[in-house]
């Protein structure tokens, strides 16, 4: 089990990592975007009611690909922001020892100067800290609900695929696994996320 | 930790940090130097992370903070400035001055504030206050890319690792008995040091030198006579050799 107050920026590593995964499965599904306008164009007026349906596809699809890679930014600089704050929390550690050990120091009041600096600096990075963990949080909710449609878009696409008989049907429906499947993975990558990301919120 | 003032003039001090018998136990102990002039501070090798908080106890124990204005890494191995991350934030308007071969790796600890002075392989001359310090080339002495401090006026050599030998944190300061303390030396030297073509040319410059007092990172200071006895062991030892400690 992490412990988070050691090491909350391994965390941090951890959900851009995971978000990265999201981002690559997310561009398997523009695959199946494309797959489907194929199969949906050999099928001909069978599947007229599947083609619309492409475009929602690729709609997802983009949203998913754009919405993923703008929230791996977001870790990836909320991780090197922790990073900083590591260091800061360290520097901040070693300062407070100096003052235990040479508190009889005659320049003791010397140090008081660089304690305030990096204090200020401490805290203008739990600030944005804090900043982006609220920015990254928001935007997991926002592609999460998108991934609502997904569900509702395979379960159209099924129904088409019902209609587009039977040479076409399995390859649509095929289509329609790859939507679900691929949206319920990266909605299970973004739960892990905003596990963690609430995790961290709380520290 | 513990200070020691080995020289004192109207225009400057040198000062040892070292003999740290608080630090971890799995820690090598080093000999950290710090040379005070009127309005600045040259802090030589500040050594480790796990050594900053002490250090800079100690250090303003006898300097206010903002006069330690110049920072000397002789080269880039973490016992001599692995704390660069945390001097950094101590002292954003310090210069390091370190050897130009390794500004790349060093910047790897920590360095977003301190200048970073690179030392030519030729090396060159630190005046502070009116006090020079003399950047004297010791490449593969360890390090591909090495060097001492000379001060000619107070006549101390600041030697980095040639010289250097373990010994336990109770340690005199000075060596006492020279064929003792060779013993502790020969393998560190042998293994260490890869070239004897740098080592007799390092020899050959040093002994141009009037040196009184020649200090090394780990282990003892040498003084008077035994600066001229080891650089005579030094230069009949065989370096760059495994095995034969």
């Amino acid at each position: 089990m992490t412990d988070l107050s050691q090491n909350y920026f391994v965390s941090v590593a951890e959900i851009a990592a995971k978000l990265d995964q999201a981002t690559t499965i997310a561009q398997k599904l523009s695959l199946t975007a494309s797959n489907a306008r194929a199969v949906a164009l050999r099928a001909g007026e069978r599947a007229a009611g599947f083609r619309p349906l492409t475009d929602f596809i690729d709609r997802l699809a983009e949203i998913t690909i754009s919405s993923s890679k703008k929230i791996n930014q977001m870790a990836a600089t909320l991780s090197q922001t922790s990073a900083e704050k590591v260091r800061a929390d360290g520097a901040i550690k070693h300062f407070n020892s100096v003052y235990k050990i040479a508190n009889e120091s005659p320049y003791i009041d010397s140090l008081d100067e660089v304690y305030e600096r990096c204090k200020s600096e401490q805290d203008r990075l739990e600030k944005t800290y804090r900043r982006q963990i609220e920015q990254l949080s928001e935007e997991l909710e926002t592609l999460s609900s998108e991934l609502r449609n997904a569900v509702i878009l395979a379960t159209l696409s099924r129904v088409e695929a019902s209609q587009a008989g039977s040479q076409y049907q399995d390859a649509l429906i095929n289509v329609a696994d790859n939507v679900e499947g691929a949206a319920g993975k990266i909605k299970n990558h973004i739960k892990y996320s905003q596990q963690m990301v609430s995790t961290l919120e709380e520290y | 930790m513990k200070t020691h003032k080995l020289f004192e003039c109207p225009s400057h001090t040198w000062l040892m940090f070292g003999r740290d018998d608080e630090k971890p136990e799995a820690i090598i102990d080093t000999n950290q130097y710090m040379v005070v002039t009127k309005n600045n501070s040259l802090l030589m090798d500040p050594g480790g992370i796990e050594l900053f908080s002490a250090m800079l106890a100690a250090v303003i124990k006898q300097v206010p903070a903002n006069k330690i204005t110049h920072l000397f890494a002789s080269h880039q191995d973490p016992d001599i400035i692995s704390s660069l991350g945390l001097w950094d934030q101590a002292l954003p308007s310090a210069t390091l001055h370190s050897p130009w071969l390794w500004e790349s790796f060093i910047r790897h600890f920590g360095m977003n504030n301190i200048n970073y002075s690179a030392i030519p392989d030729e090396g060159n001359t630190l005046k502070l206050d009116g006090v020079s310090l003399e950047f004297i080339p010791a490449h593969y002495l360890h390090s591909s890319g090495n060097f001492n401090v000379y001060d000619p006026e107070a006549k101390i050599l600041m030697s980095g690792d040639i010289g250097a030998a373990m010994e336990p944190v109770d340690a005199p300061l000075f060596v006492e008995d020279f064929d003792e303390h060779a013993k502790k030396m020969r393998m560190f030297h042998q293994r260490w040091m890869p070239s004897n073509e740098a080592k007799n040319d390092w020899v050959r410059r040093v002994r141009k030198l009037d040196v009184e007092m020649m200090c090394p990172q780990h282990g003892r200071i040498f003084k008077g006579d035994d600066v001229k006895r080891f650089l005579d062991w030094f230069e009949n030892l065989e370096v760059g050799v495994l095995n034969k400690g």
